[in-house]
């Protein structure tokens, strides 16, 4: 665990961080807002402190009540790897500043999320679905998208078809849908 | 503007396998390429022609692809102006069937993304795992664990070079290259039971410890694998059609490779040691002594040279792990059923394409609330578009192989 890194992220960042910065193993993971995400990437980006020059990972998750897009950072700087989360995306219009202005390669690991999450990246120029055909219409890894044999879980015991879907879920209304642990 | 046909009480969405969608009645096919309207303004911008321009479809079948890709190329003559990759003809949605899966079961799940090189798929959502549930992996586990994967490190090279080749118009690369690799699949065949996908690794130490049967091959063919692998990469290094196609070809630079989030060889070509090995150290990687090659030129050549200098690379790891190899056991006294506290890990590995990682959340349960798996083919591919406009078709995939990314990967 890199303390003095905590110490820097807390006096740089203090304002826009809306929770706690934790640590645990070789991670460091702050948390914030969805509009704060451009600003925050570029200070980690360029500031001498950090130096944060590559994007590890992108990802999108559904904690059943919220969306979130995780950034994992690299530097020099520091022996952690940084994660980042802008948290409380609304599940309805999910909406996040795209990050392809700092690092190009983001674009396609934004299209993933968005085709997986429906997640827009505002400011993405090619923001398509990536691996779904172009006229489907769910988000796969949401977590009210059943699979087709999970009849443990689905709520029509299990028979239906993969792509009978819609509308951008196929949960019926009242089934159990899987919660991130609160944090 | 094709018109596609809809009964009114269908929606203009459900899909051909919709049970309302009889066959007398059927939708009308979607246009894979435009007119639709596109919807954004890179597609806009993409399928517009210009006077002169065409369209080529490339794939999915086609053989260079290294799997089924379709690139749709817009070309001047035998130029190319610009590519669109269009992916998901291999897609499996791992990502959700492992949420739906036990830790165990998740890890079976990762040989088939790089069918290649599967012992890295299975590595980082291991050590993921691992994190998660604070387990300390044995030693001599970790040492087979580098001893399996820097193996299979050699085969993926060895197939890379055989690829590229192929790719180039030579034939005969690869009939010697398989004979490095099948040698090495077998060794791998006797440890772990299977030939490519292995499900070796398993969380707190690997399946089973070192056996007879691969010992001996492995001693076997480390007393030959230096003079082998200098009398294949001759046949290639010492060509001249290969040297001069290959040199100048797909040129990138340090901050544009950065920008597209490159990791491993590709960026290594560029003038950048970033080796996860070294820079950000997991397993046993920092009591073993090697170097990490780089190179500056960027071009299809750097590319191919420096995979070439890490089989060297490799070699020593083997031969220090063999004679370092601790006695002990192979596996962490874990219970059968897994179920790690809620938390959230990351681990990242250095494969043979570049960094492989895992970014795992645990809900406390027995299965995996989400598993977010990042493949470097994925990342490498999409900078095909940036390297080839403006070359000649066939350079498309010299290009294409040379960034060696494999398709199970990319799709997922």
């Amino acid at each position: 665990m890199d303390r003095a890194l905590r110490r820097r992220l807390e006096a740089r960042f203090g304002k826009v961080l809306t929770g706690p910065v934790r640590q645990r193993h070789d991670e460091t993971e702050i948390r914030i807002g969805a509009g704060d995400v451009p600003e925050v990437l570029l200070a980690l980006h360029d500031e001498p402190d950090f130096r944060f020059g590559l994007l590890s990972d992108l990802a999108g998750v559904d904690t059943g009540t919220s969306m979130q897009t995780v950034y994992h950072l690299w530097s020099d700087s520091s022996g952690d790897w940084l994660r980042v989360i802008a948290d409380g995306l609304s599940r309805d219009d999910p909406r996040v500043p795209s990050v392809t202005f700092l690092w190009k390669g983001a674009e396609w690991m934004e299209r993933e999320a968005y085709d997986m999450f429906g997640i827009t990246f505002e400011g993405n120029r090619d923001l398509r679905r990536i691996y779904m055909p172009p006229d489907y219409a769910s988000f796969p890894l949401r977590k009210d998208f059943f699979l087709a044999d999970d009849a443990s879980r689905s709520p029509a015991g299990g028979v239906r078809h993969m792509e009978q879907t819609h509308g951008p879920t196929n949960a019926e209304a009242g089934a159990r849908i899987r919660q991130a642990p609160a944090s | 503007m094709t018109t596609t046909r809809t009964p009114f009480d269908i929606p203009a969405h459900a899909s051909s396998d919709d049970p309302r969608v009889t066959l007398d009645e059927q939708l009308g096919v979607f246009e894979p390429i435009p007119p639709y309207p596109p919807r954004t303004e890179r597609e806009a911008e993409f399928y517009t022609l210009r006077d002169g321009e065409m369209f080529v479809n490339m794939g999915p079948q086609h053989p260079s692809t290294h799997g089924v890709l379709r690139v749709v190329l817009k070309i001047d003559g035998e130029k190319v102006v610009d590519l669109d990759p269009v992916l998901g003809y291999l897609h499996r949605g791992v990502e959700k069937l492992c949420e739906n899966a036990d830790y165990h079961q998740a890890i079976c799940y990762m040989d088939p993304l790089e069918y290649i090189s599967s012992l890295f798929c299975e590595w980082s959502p291991v050590m993921a795992f691992e994190k998660l549930l604070d387990v300390q992996v044995p030693r001599r586990a970790e040492y087979i664990r580098v001893l399996s994967g820097e193996l299979n490190r050699i085969a993926s090279h060895a197939l890379f070079m055989g690829w590229f080749a192929l790719d180039l118009g030579g034939l005969t690369p690869i009939l010697w290259s398989f004979i490095e690799r099948d040698e090495i699949v077998e060794m791998l065949a006797a440890l772990t039971g299977q030939r490519m996908l292995f499900n070796y690794f398993r969380i707190g130490g690997v399946n089973g410890d070192l056996n007879h049967e691969f010992m001996s091959r492995l001693g076997a063919w480390m007393s030959k694998a230096t003079a082998h692998i200098d009398s294949n990469q001759a046949l290639l290094n010492e060509n001249e059609i290969f040297v001069r196609r290959a040199r100048g070809l797909g040129v990138i630079d340090t901050a544009t490779a950065l920008q597209m989030c490159m990791t491993g060889p590709n960026l290594r070509a560029t003038g950048v040691p970033f080796d996860i090995r070294r820079a950000h150290p997991y397993s046993i990687y920092p009591e073993l002594d090697f170097d990490i090659p780089s190179r500056t030129e960027g071009d299809c050549l750097a590319r191919y040279l420096l995979r070439m200098d890490e089989v060297r690379q490799s070699l020593r790891i083997i031969d220090q792990c063999l004679h370092q190899m601790p006695d002990g056991p192979v596996m962490a006294k874990l219970p059968r059923l897994i179920r790690p506290r809620p938390g959230r890990a990351y681990a990242a590995i250095e494969g043979p394409r570049g960094q492989y990682a895992t970014y795992a959340i645990s809900d406390g349960t027995d299965q995996p609330y989400r598993m977010r798996i990042h493949d470097p083919s994925f990342i490498h591919l999409q900078s095909v578009g940036l390297l080839t406009p403006g070359n000649l078709i066939a350079d498309t995939m010299a290009i294409m192989a040379s960034l060696d990314p494999i398709m199970g990967g990319v799709d997922k």
